[in-house]
């Protein structure tokens, strides 16, 4: 055999293995992530992309949704453990983003105010250590939009750790450690008792600071989605 | 059984490797400035991918390791050895998997597709055909033979 045939037979030889290896390499890739969803009890979400495209292109540092010089700064109290939150980041506080956050009118800010029980501690301080990587809000969203009933123990580790994967957090040990972190939670107690000092006495509970107002102004609980498209109007 | 020449074939895998670096370097850019790629017909896609977990490895953006692979594979058409054509079908096989792995994901794990991830792909799979083609043509070609083109 010339040493040209007998080299090229090689590489041909190699070629097809290379090709068969790629191809193990895939199958054996596809079956094993497909399998770390069915097999290792992670949890599946829901809406998980419904929930990150409220959010597509707009800023966020830390709580803060939207441009943090906007002239108004909407903030809203909430429990993560709360139905009546969900209902309200599913269906009053999207349009409001839309409208009137997205153009740079207003500013929205989450802080939590916990009213239900420890397991809000926990959730809450996942979401500020995931706002710490620029994505508490969608994990807020997320989180609200697969919220157990409350009190039933669903907030696991393992269901905070889904929802910070979903909602994109990157460097989940950093997240890790800042939600265990005496720092995050005492940042929640502390919040809280600014929610209670405002006198709000349930979730989820607003309130509105700009040009318009004298400081910052309660909205009171549970504001109607008209109420807060006009009060952010008239801070500005 | 004709094959094009290899000259036109390393042409070939140049341009295509050349768009590869154009569009995952675009992909990084975009990335690095917090924001994704900007799909077209205003679609969430790209801003869904991004924002996912899978897309980052280690920290690190995977189109930058498409960057890595396109330049590599660019470097590959300059050379008329054995040494380059195999190199060029590994490197492109390696890539193709990769793609083929990765829309997986977007279609059954992210539920997004963007425009950009599909793009590379295309042209990944256009690479491993040019190469694997340059492999089957020319492996155990002379190389002084072919240094006045063929």
């Amino acid at each position: 055999m010339p040493a040209d045939a007998e080299r090229r037979a090689k590489l041909l030889r190699a070629a097809a293995g290379a090709a068969f290896l790629a191809l193990a390499v895939v199958v054996v890739l596809i079956v094993v992530n497909a399998a770390s969803n069915g097999n290792s009890g992670d949890t599946e979400l829901e809406e998980v992309a419904a929930a990150n495209a409220v959010f597509a292109g707009i800023p966020q540092r830390e709580t803060v949704l939207g441009d943090p010089s906007a002239p108004v700064k909407l903030f809203e109290f909430g429990d993560l453990q709360c139905p009546v939150c969900k209902a309200f980041s599913e269906e009053v506080v999207p349009p409001i983003i839309e409208k009137q956050v997205k153009n740079g009118e207003a500013s929205l800010t989450f802080r939590n105010f916990v009213i239900i029980g420890p397991e809000s501690v926990d959730a809450g301080t996942a979401m500020l250590a995931a706002g710490e990587q620029g994505r508490g809000w969608n994990f807020l969203e997320i989180f609200y939009r697969n919220q157990g009933k409350e009190r039933s123990g669903y907030v696991t580790d393992e269901f905070l750790e889904a929802v910070a994967k979903a909602a994109g957090v990157k460097d989940l040990a950093a997240w890790n450690k800042a939600r265990n972190s005496n720092r995050l939670r005492e940042e929640v107690a502390k919040s809280t008792g600014e929610a209670e000092a405002i006198g709000f006495t349930g979730t989820p509970s607003f309130a509105v600071e700009g040009p318009g107002t004298e400081g910052l102004e309660s909205l009171g609980p549970v504001p109607s989605r008209e109420t807060l498209e006009a009060a952010i109007s008239s801070a500005s | 059984m004709s094959f094009p020449s290899e000259d036109n074939l390393r042409r070939a895998i140049a341009f295509v490797a050349a768009l590869g670096v154009g569009v995952a370097t675009y992909i990084t850019i975009a990335d690095s400035g917090g924001g994704a790629p900007a799909c077209i017909a205003g679609s969430t896609g790209c801003q869904t991918v991004a924002d996912s977990t899978y897309s980052h490895v280690a920290g690190v953006n995977i189109a930058v390791f498409g960057i890595v692979g396109y330049v590599l594979l660019l470097a590959t058409a300059f050379f008329a050895s054995d040494a380059a054509r195999f190199a060029g079908f590994a490197l492109a096989l390696g890539g193709f998997g990769y793609s083929v792995f990765l829309t997986y994901l977007e279609i059954f794990k992210i539920e997004a597709i963007c425009q950009w991830c599909v793009a590379s792909a295309v042209l990944m799979t256009i690479l491993l055909l040019l190469n694997a083609t340059r492999l089957i043509g020319y492996a155990g070609t002379n190389e002084a033979a072919l240094a006045g083109g063929r």
